[in-house]
Parts: C-alpha cells; structure tokens; sequence
C-alpha cells in the first residue's frame, strides 16, 4: 500500500490519487430523500475541482482561511477538498455554535470564504457579517428560504459549480498547478478548541502531522478502502475529521452521511459500518436507550438479557486477563450471542463493526466494558486537538478497561513530578493561530507539549489517565480528588444525564445532578407519579429517592476502592434544567465547563456545604432541594477477591 | 397406498376447500373495510347470484353467455345496495347499518326466490366430481378435478382482489377510506364510487363463491349458509385483512379436515362443523385482532 | 394565548410569486343547519400567490366557512368561483380536482398507515396506471411510482420529518401529526391550501415551525393558502390579508393594520379575553 504513495503529501494530491486508483468507488455515500446516494472518489475529484476554480475566481487565494458550517454532507466535504485544493486552511467550526461564537472564530482566523448549509447557518452569518469585514464570500449549499436573500457576498453552491465546471475544462494547468504548489509542511486545518478552560483556542495542523497520525493508525487499525465509517459528529471536532476525512484520504474508504441525526441509528443499520468512532456520550445514550427497551420488556426476556451479558461478561474477563476459556463457557457464550448480544448488535448498527475507538474524553470502564461484552471492538483512544488525536490507544488482546493502551509509535511520553503528561510526535500541532505567547506556553524548545492531563504509566508501559490537571485535587483532609472518576460512575446509571461534583479543597464531596428526561420520566410514569416538564418532575421527592439509591449504589462501588473511598458523595441537588452548550455549562463537545457551572451555581453549592438537607433556595425559579446521601463505610478490611 | 399419500390427500382436499372459505370471506373483507359493517347479506348474495346464472341458463343462453349477464346483474344489485341502502343511511351508527344489511339479506332472498323459484337445481360446469386418473394412477391420492379447478379459480381471483385492493389507486382510495371517510373525501377519494365498486365486487365474488359451492352440493337455499363458514375465518385473519383472510381460509380449511380424519372418529365424526368455531374462539383469546389485523394504537 | 413569530422567518417585502387575480371568489354565502343561521351574506375573495387567514372569536363560523369552500357543507344561497369557474355546488371531490387540499382542526389522518403512506395517498389524483397496469408492472405504472415517491419525499424533506417516515401515525405526537396532515395536503400539489387552525394546541416553538412550513410553502411553491386561525399574533404576523367573521357575519376585511383598527374588530375579537 505505501509503494507510490510516499510523495502523497497533501490532501489533493491524495484525492487525485484514489480518482485514479478507485474512481468508481464510493467516496462518500449520502441518504436524502430516502435514498442512499453514492459519490465515487472521481466524481468528489471532479466536483471539487470545479468548485476549487470557481472559488478562485472569487478570490480565494494560497494561506487564506475557509470557515465550514454545517452538518456531515458530501457538499461540506467537498468544499474542504476545493479549499485544500487551493492550499486554503480549513476552519471548520462546529454546526450549531451561536452567531458570537462563530463571530470569534472568523475575526481571529481572518476568514475570507465561508460554506454554509442553510438558511439556518446564513442568518447567523449575515448578522455578525458587519463585525467580520474580511468575509468576502458565502457559499450556501440549500436554496430553500433563500430566495429573497440578496446580499452580494451570497452565491449557492449549485451556481458556483456551475460556474466551475465550465472553467475547469478551460484551466486544467490552473489546477494541476495548484495542486503541486501544495507541501506536506503547509498547515491544513485550524481547529477552534472547545475549551474547557477558558477561550477557545485556534489549533493550527499541517498536512504532514494528520496524515502521518492518519498513517500509522490506518495500519495499526488494518483499514482498507472496502471499510465503511459513519460520518455523524460534528465536523468542528478533530475526531470526526480524522475519521471523516484525513483516514479516507489516506486509505480510500467510504463515508455514510445520515440523513439527519435523528434517523442515525436506523441509518447506520442500512450501512453496517466496519470502523467507528464514538465518544463516551453516544455510547451513554445508547446504553440508556438499550436499558429502557429491557426494562420495558417482560421478566423472562429481563432475566435471558441479564443471564447473557453476565456470560458474556465473564468471558471478555477471562480473555483480557489472558486466562483460557472453559468448553462449557464457551457453548453458553455463543447460545448467549445468537439469542441477546447479536440482536442488540444488530439494534444499534454495530454488527459488522470490526474496530471502534472511543475518543474525545475518559469513559467508564463499566461502560467501555459493556459493548465489548456486546461483542464489539471497542477501544480507548488517546489524544487531544493539538496532538493530532492519535497519542495511545488500546490494542487488541492487551486491554486494560482503566488505561488508554500504550502510546502509539512515534509518540515520546514524559510525566512532570505533579503528574502532568507530556508529549513529543510527529503529530503535534504547529502553533496556535496567531498567539506565539500561548504557543511557546503549551510547546517548550525541544518540542514537548504541555497536554494539561494528569495520569501514570503502569508496569506495562499502559498509561492511564486521571483527570485535567486543573481538576485533579484533595480533600481537606489530604485524600486525593479527581472528579471525573465520580461523575463517570454516576453517569453510567440509566436516570442520570450529567453530574457535576465538588470536593476540592472542601471537607466532603457534594454533587449537582442533571436527570435524563427520557429514563427519569418513563419511570415516572411507571410509579404514577405526575409531573409537568422537567423542573417538576426534578423537583419530586419520589425522584430524589431515586437518585438517593443510585448515589447508594455509587458510593459502595467507592468505597470499596482505598483511593477513592473519601470521595463518597454526602449531600447532592437535582438541577431543575438540563445543562447545555447554549448557556456555557458544557462545550460543544459536552464536556464540563466547571468554572462556569461553578459560577452560575455558586449560591447552590454553598447551600450544599454549609445548610443541611432539605433547605429551600431561592435564586433558582423553582424551588431546589438538597439531600443527603447515604455513604458506605470504607472497606478497609474486606477487599474484594 | 402409504400413509404419508394419504395424509397429503386429506391436506389437499382441506387447503382446496380453504381457498373456498377466503374467497367468501374476502367479500366481507372488502366490505367492512368501505363500509365499517359487517354484511349480513353476503350469504344472500351468495345464493342470488348463482341463482340468477342457473336461471339465465335454463332460459337458453349457453354458459359464456350466462356469465357476462350474471355479472351485470351482480354488479347492478352492488350499485343499487349502495344508492338506495347505504347512502341514505352516511354517517349513522354501525348498528344501524348492520340492521340494513340483515333487512337487505330477507330482501334478497325474498327476490331471489320470487324470481327463480324455490327448487334445488343442478349446475353443470362440465367438469365433473371425479378424481383426477393418472394422480390416482401414479400416487394412489384422491383429488377430484371440481376440487382443482374451484381451487385455481378461487385462487386466481383471491391473488387478483389482493393485489387490485393493496397496490392500485382503488385499493389505496379503499384504504384510505376504511381509516377515515372525512379525509379521504378531502384528497379527492370518490367515495360513492369506492362503495358501488366494493359492492359490486362483492356481487361478483358472491357469484364465483356460488357456482364453485353450487356445482359441487347443488343450487339450494342452504348457500345462505355458506356465509356462516367465513365467520370464523373472518375472526382468525381480522375483520381487515386481506392476506389474513387468505391464510385463514387455508388454515381452517387444512385444519378441519385433517382434524375430521385423524381425530374425528373418536368423537364419532362431525368434528370439522364445529373445528372451526373452537379455532376461532382460541383466536380471540389470544390474539383477538386476528392473524393480521390491526392492532389499533391508542395513546394514552 | 398570543405568540409572535420572530422576524427571522417573516418574508421580506418582495415576494417570490407576486399577487395573481383572485382564484378564489365567494359571493353572498348564506349557510343554515335547520334554524340554525351558520353564515349570513358573506362574500370575499383570495388572490392567487396569497395567504389569506378567516379570524374570528369562537363560533364565529369559522369552520363553516372553510368547509363551504371544500364542498363538505352547501350554503342554500350564494355562489363560488375557483380559477375563473362558477359553481352552483361544490362537492369535496370535485374541490380535489379543481386543486383544493386541506387539513382538519381535529386532525383526520389515516390511523392504520405510516406517515409515509399518509402523505402517499395525497397522491391519489396524480395516479392514473389502471389496474392492469399496475398488475402487469407496465412502464406508466412503474414510472408513476417512482414519481410519487419522488414528490412525496420531497415534502418529507422539506417538513423535517425523515426520521418518522415509517412510523404508524397514531404513534406520532400531536404536533407531528399535524405535520404529517400538512405533508399529505401538499402531496396533490394543490393550488389553494385550507388549513383549519393548523397551529391549534401547539406549543410555542411547534407554532414557530408550522409559521416557518406555510410561509415556506407560499414562498417556495407559491401555493395559496387559505387558513383559519385563532391565535391573533399569528395571524396578523403572516397573512397577507385577513378576514374577520363574528356570528356568522363579515365584520372586517383588509390587511393586518387595517384589520387591528378596525373598530368592529376590535368590539367584537379583540375585545373579548382569551
């Protein structure tokens, strides 16, 4: 495979190369209107040559930016390959960002051309239009609504092809030229960060640094252009562009766009995708859907899940501990797979699923642990924007359920005496857009990056995340903290959405609860209690025994871990509203934003340390209790076996 | 002659008459589905119309003669039943028009019999109640020629109304009428047209369903009856559905006679008259919509 | 309850499909239910291209009116012209054919199907294969298949609701169902859209939705729209032009601005809480 692709240093170069290769392969596969569409890898050639030379003509030039907003269509990547194409840097930002936000991001890229979906998108861009004056064109993809538009910098998608397609038969050395002026060293992307800290921050790639990453996990991963992967997450995240865009250009495979993310999982069934990419959050979600539909079921069908997933279960044990596997075992985990995990395999789109990876923030082990018991590959990834996403990952036959796997060649790892993880890889990102201060803050002379993550390496050399440093903690009484260990635990449970604790510094742990409507309220319903919308429902004492006996539970599973013992959760509230990326509580790739949620709750966690249970508070609309939970006693005689 | 041959003997015979049974009980398919009611009068209908085709026949017309006008006079009584029963009695109770059909049901008789007489005839198709010879010869199985051909004529026209009333513009308009009347009148459904088409279609169904019965036991009163035998194939596939009819009808028809040979002789006999009855009543405890009947979601 | 709809989804000023001549003319409709007076006198008329509401407080006649136009009641006196054509009876069949699609204010969906065989049958009149066709797989029969469902999931498109395609429409909620009553009376491609208060017992943002569907459907496909609202703030924010009924009579007729100032109107509507 290597052989003749080595001066493939950029990504049109690398999509001239598979037109040529495999020009009547798919590319990108596309439902719409019920129908799955194909684009082959000739006709995205083609298309996006087209559109490169009419954006030309528009005035796109070499090392301007391109900002993209909108959701997984084939259009959206085609007008990255006709940027690239160009040797324009993608910004692509993420789909449902707010008008302020995107505003940010096109003044500080200095964005000349952007590429909208819809209306939807437009209208945000018109209104920050006066504040960004660089914006010279905007490229919108569906027509509907936008009839009566008719401000200048506006032309559609289909006209500007249109255009193109008749220059591009005029101006083939245009484009073969601007395609060999490009180099592996010229950046790529510019990713805005979601922060969970502070600002985003513009993460500037280049071509050599993706594809080199993109390389060694496509050979690590043995991906082939016959290889199927969804493309469902947002494209403003590195993830999904890795896996969407960079690992296709690199291996020729295909690419699904559902038809809109609410047919997803019914999408994916029709496609039966080989290599997957998801994040802790899908994978909750589709846990508390799998949970809801066997709760919902009889006893019998109750107890064949529970009895299956227990074989099953015991067998992945067995496996990653290395130990044989007894002829009984065996036969009952096969019964277990016709009759249960191929079923819900099949359910959730996952049958032919050869390798997926969970990146983008720690998972459960609990979690991790239940779909590799469903009999699906899945892994931990290790990585972040700035070092090109591939860091460590877990391999097959060595998986530990509470590391992310050993770093992946190339990768150098060093940990500061306060635990904090370095990296040095190929992979790095060259600096932060226009911020050399901050640049020479994260990347040192001799090219070690500051990740901000906390972890440790074990005996194996399998490294092991903590939390971010900025978290990572003690109690009062000098007992280490990390919150994400507790919140993950509390996470995996069916009612609850989101959790958020608090304990640094503090003398015990308390914690802000957000339910998940969809479980907390079929439950509900069951129990025959009423409720009007979500602050009702989160605000009734039967749902805060509820979660009282899921913290319980949370508790005993701490307490039965020595470090983790007096971190046990002592008072907790339910949040009368979800938290969203609209009003800053999470990023847009839903990870916590404590200082924030720190902030608009200040008066509540106060409550929670000095009141006591069941005071009433008033800041919020409607009125918030606060309980006490129940804490186990540290096992400090018994240990589990 | 082995067992096994005997067995498919028995089951031939059972699925042939089946096929029988779907075909009578599609006509009131067809008609609870336009018309939310149960007809009464389908029996009727049943024993009109063949009627009518033996009358035709003894005033001289030869058989493809007789047919045309038969159908003419069936699908004129389904016109009618719709002009002058159903359309004056739009939007009233379904106990009122179940109460019209079973008043249609005396009306129809009352004619028939005034019209042709009350004798039991003789109806010649030309092809006669004999096992067919060289199925005998090679397997030793019992298969009358009537059987077969009553068989491929009912199927031939089950297999046509189920694809006429599932994918063509009448069976959609049929549909979409069943499920609500006000809106298939608003996307342009002609609903008196749906209904005289159903009805005749009915007559016709009644007219084939009479000549296959009334070649094989005569042209008698007792095909009012016949209508009976639907019912509980009406009750096993679901008062709306036309392949549930269809599999029903084979099923009670298989499994009566299969019943009445194996089983029968230890009740002394007579069991496939009321085997049907007992399927049907297990049916509606168990599945009380039928095979494929729709299950009406009702949100809470 | 009054909500009003954002700017974002008002059209601008020039519109895509500029007013035609009326396609739609009522003259002196008088209706009676026994001794019963629905409509008294009432005569007004829709032009092509524009969106049209009948307000009116409770019992109003609303209703009534709508189903006069669709042929569902025949007034005792008076007349309708559609496209230029007089009729002394309408019947909800021929209505159909001369281009007339609407929705009912208790929705009328077909219960036993799935959305997408809802929005098919409003296809009815488009489809012409005969039986034998159909049964023989024939080119015309083939080719119109192909062609409805185009024209169907265009419509499933543009109301966002892919991901309920197959689902029995009695599983559906409310707002959805209403919907998907929408997507089958747009099916038959009509010239004149009745909605019967298509937005009743919705909540706010499902209002803002349905605004966003009808003034999309006026602009894009430069449907017609007739409807009847309750909700005031709706109506004044995206019709063209309003007429205002109260027990049974015309009181108001014009735009929005002269509708709200009209001292009638305001006596008999907006006077009255709700």
């Amino acid at each position: 495979m290597t052989t003749g692709t080595s001066g493939l240093d950029t990504f049109p170069k690398l999509l001239l190369h598979h037109s040529r290769e495999r020009g009547e392969r798919p590319a990108i596969r596309e439902k719409n209107r019920g129908i799955w569409r194909t684009i082959t890898w000739r006709e995205l050639g083609e298309e996006a040559a087209a559109l490169a030379v009419a954006a030309s003509e528009r005035g796109l030039q070499r090392g301007a930016h391109v900002a993209l907003l909108g959701d997984n269509r084939p259009r959206l990547y085609v007008a990255m390959c006709a940027a690239q194409w160009l040797g324009a840097i993608v910004v692509p930002l993420y789909q449902d960002a707010t008008a302020d936000e995107i505003a940010t991001s096109i003044q500080r890229a200095q964005v000349t051309h952007v590429f909208a979906e819809n209306q939807e998108q437009v209208d945000k861009l018109l209104e920050i239009l006066p504040r960004c004056p660089t914006v010279r064109c905007i490229v919108y993809d569906k027509d509907r609504g936008m009839r009566h538009y008719k401000q200048p910098q506006l032309v559609s998608y289909d006209a500007l092809l249109q255009e193109g397609r008749e220059l591009a038969a005029q101006k083939p050395d245009f484009l073969q030229g601007e395609v060999a002026s490009g180099k592996g060293e010229d950046s790529a992307f510019l990713f805005f960060t979601s922060g969970t800290t502070g600002p985003a921050k513009g993460v500037v790639l280049a071509y050599a640094a993706l594809i080199d990453r993109a390389r060694l996990a496509a050979a690590i991963g043995e991906l082939k252009d016959t290889d199927v992967a969804m493309a469902y997450l947002p494209p403003g995240w590195i993830g999904q562009i890795l896996f969407g865009y960079v690992q296709p250009m690199v291996v020729g495979y295909c690419i699904c766009c559902p038809e809109s993310p609410d047919t997803m999982l019914s999408d994916m069934r029709e496609m039966g995708p080989t290599y997957l990419l998801v994040t802790p959050r899908v994978l909750e979600a589709l846990l508390k859907q799998v949970s809801l539909r066997i709760e919902e079921t009889g006893g019998f069908k109750q107890w064949l899940y529970r009895s299956c997933m227990a074989v099953g279960a015991r067998m992945s044990e067995q496996r990653l501990a290395g130990k044989a596997v007894s002829v009984g075992d065996r036969v009952l985990s096969l019964a277990s797979d016709l009759l249960i995990r191929g079923p819900l395999r099949d359910m959730l789109g996952m049958s032919k699923v050869r390798v997926a990876y969970s990146a983008s923030d720690a998972i459960d082990p609990d979690l991790l642990m239940f779909f590799r018991t469903l009999g699906i590959n899945l892994k931990q990834l290790y990585g972040s924007t700035e070092t090109g996403f591939f860091v460590a990952m877990q391999r097959d036959g060595v998986i530990k359920p509470d590391t992310v796997g050993a770093p992946l060649e190339g990768v150098e790892l060093k940990l500061t005496p306060q635990r904090e993880i370095l990296v040095r890889s190929p992979g790095l990102f060259r600096e932060y857009h226009a911020d050399s201060e901050m640049t020479a803050r994260a990347k040192n002379a001799e090219g070690w990056f500051h990740t901000g993550d906390a972890g440790d390496l074990d005996q194996d050399g399998q490294l092991r995340i903590i939390d971010r440093m900025a978290y990572v903690g003690a109690l009062k009484d000098g007992s280490p903290y990390a919150p994400r260990v507790i919140e993950n635990k509390l996470k995996f449970l069916p009612y609850i959405r989101e959790a958020v604790v608090f304990g640094d510094g503090r003398d015990m742990v308390c914690a802000l609860i957000d339910i998940e409507m969809a479980a907390a309220g079929r439950w509900a319903d069951r129990q025959g209690v009423s409720y009007i919308g979500h602050a009702d429902l989160a605000a009734h004492d039967e749902v805060y025994a509820l979660i009282a006996d899921c913290i319980a539970k949370v508790n005993a599973q701490l307490a039965s871990e020595p470090l983790l013992a007096q971190s046990q959760i002592h008072r907790f509230t339910i949040l009368g509203r979800e938290l969203s990326a609209d009003d800053g509580a999470l990023t847009r790739t839903g990870k916590l934003r404590r200082h924030v949620i720190a902030e608009q709750y200040r008066a509540l966690v106060d409550a929670m340390y000095s009141g006591h249970a069941g005071v009433r508070f008033g800041a919020e609309p409607d009125e918030v209790k606060i309980r006490d939970a129940k804490v186990t006693a540290p096992a400090q005689t018994r240990k589990v076996a | 002659m082995p067992d096994i041959w005997f067995f498919i003997e028995v089951l031939v015979g059972g699925l042939l008459s089946g096929i029988m049974y779907s075909l009578v009980a599609l006509g009131f398919v067809l008609i609870y589905k336009a018309s939310s009611v149960f007809n009464f009068a389908q029996g009727a209908m049943v024993f009109f119309a063949v009627l009518t085709f033996v009358g035709v026949m003894e005033l001289g017309l030869p058989f493809w003669a007789a047919l045309p006008v038969a159908i003419g006079v069936m699908v004129l009584v389904g016109m009618a039943t719709e002009r002058f029963v159903l359309r004056p009695l739009v939007s009233q109770s379904e106990d009122t028009l179940l109460m019209a059909t079973i008043g249609l049901s005396f009306v129809i008789e009352g004619v028939a019999q005034l019209a042709w007489g009350v004798d039991v005839r003789n109806l010649d198709l030309g092809i006669r109640d004999e096992p067919i010879n060289w199925v005998m010869d090679k397997t030793g199985m019992l298969i009358s020629q009537l059987d077969i051909t009553a068989g491929i004529v009912a199927s031939v026209m089950v297999a046509s109304l189920a694809l006429l009333f599932s994918r063509t513009k009448v069976g959609r308009g049929l549909r979409a009428v069943a499920d609500d009347h006000t809106a298939a009148l608003s996307i342009g459904i002609p609903l008196k047209h749906i209904w005289m088409l159903v009805w005749a279609t009915a007559g016709v169904v009644a007219l084939v369903a009479g000549m296959l019965w009334g070649a094989r036991s005569g042209v008698q009163f007792a095909l009012v009856w016949v209508a009976l035998k639907a019912l509980p194939v009406l009750i096993i596939g679901g008062f709306t559905s036309v392949p549930g009819v269809i599999v029903a009808g084979l099923l009670v028809g298989a499994s009566e006679k299969v019943v009445e040979v194996y089983i029968g002789p230890k009740f002394g006999g007579g069991v496939e008259v009321w085997f049907p009855y007992v399927l049907a009543v297990l049916f509606l405890l168990v599945r009380p919509e039928g095979l494929f009947g729709e299950k009406i979601i009702r949100r809470v | 309850m009054t909500i009003t709809v954002p700017s974002s989804i008002l059209q601008s000023a020039e519109r895509a499909f500029p007013f035609g001549p009326p396609v739609l003319e009522l003259e002196s409709i008088s209706l009676r239910f026994g001794g019963v007076q629905a409509l008294t006198n009432i005569s007004f008329n829709v032009l092509e291209h524009e969106v049209r509401a009948i307000i009116g407080p409770n019992g109003a006649g609303k209703s009534s009116m709508l189903n006069v136009i669709n042929g569902i009641y025949v007034p005792q006196e008076g007349s309708i012209t559609v496209a230029g054509e007089r009729l002394s009876e309408m019947t909800p069949t021929h209505a159909a054919h001369l281009g007339i699609a609407r929705t009912f204010q208790n929705i009328a969906l077909f219960r036993g199907m799935s959305v997408l065989d809802n929005i098919m049958a409003g296809r009815i009149l488009r489809t012409h294969a005969t039986f034998l066709e159909v049964a023989l797989q024939l080119p015309r029969a083939r080719r119109e298949e192909t062609e409805n469902r185009a024209v169907v999931e265009e419509i499933i498109e543009f109301l966002e609701i892919e991901h309920i395609r197959k689902t029995p429409v009695s599983r559906l909620p409310y707002g959805l169902q209403k919907r998907v009553e929408l997507g089958r009376a747009l099916a038959a491609e009509p010239k004149i859209l009745l909605l019967d208060e298509p937005m009743a017992g919705m909540n706010i943002e499902e209002k803002q939705d349905m605004c966003r569907f009808i003034l999309d459907v006026n602009d894009h496909y430069g449907t017609t729209v007739v409807l009847i609202e309750h909700d005031m703030g709706v109506v004044m924010d995206i019709s063209d032009r309003v007429v205002v009924l109260d027990y049974g009579k015309k009181i108001g007729d014009g735009t929005p601005d002269e509708v709200r100032s009209n001292q009638d109107v305001i006596d008999a509507y907006l006077g009255v809480a709700h």
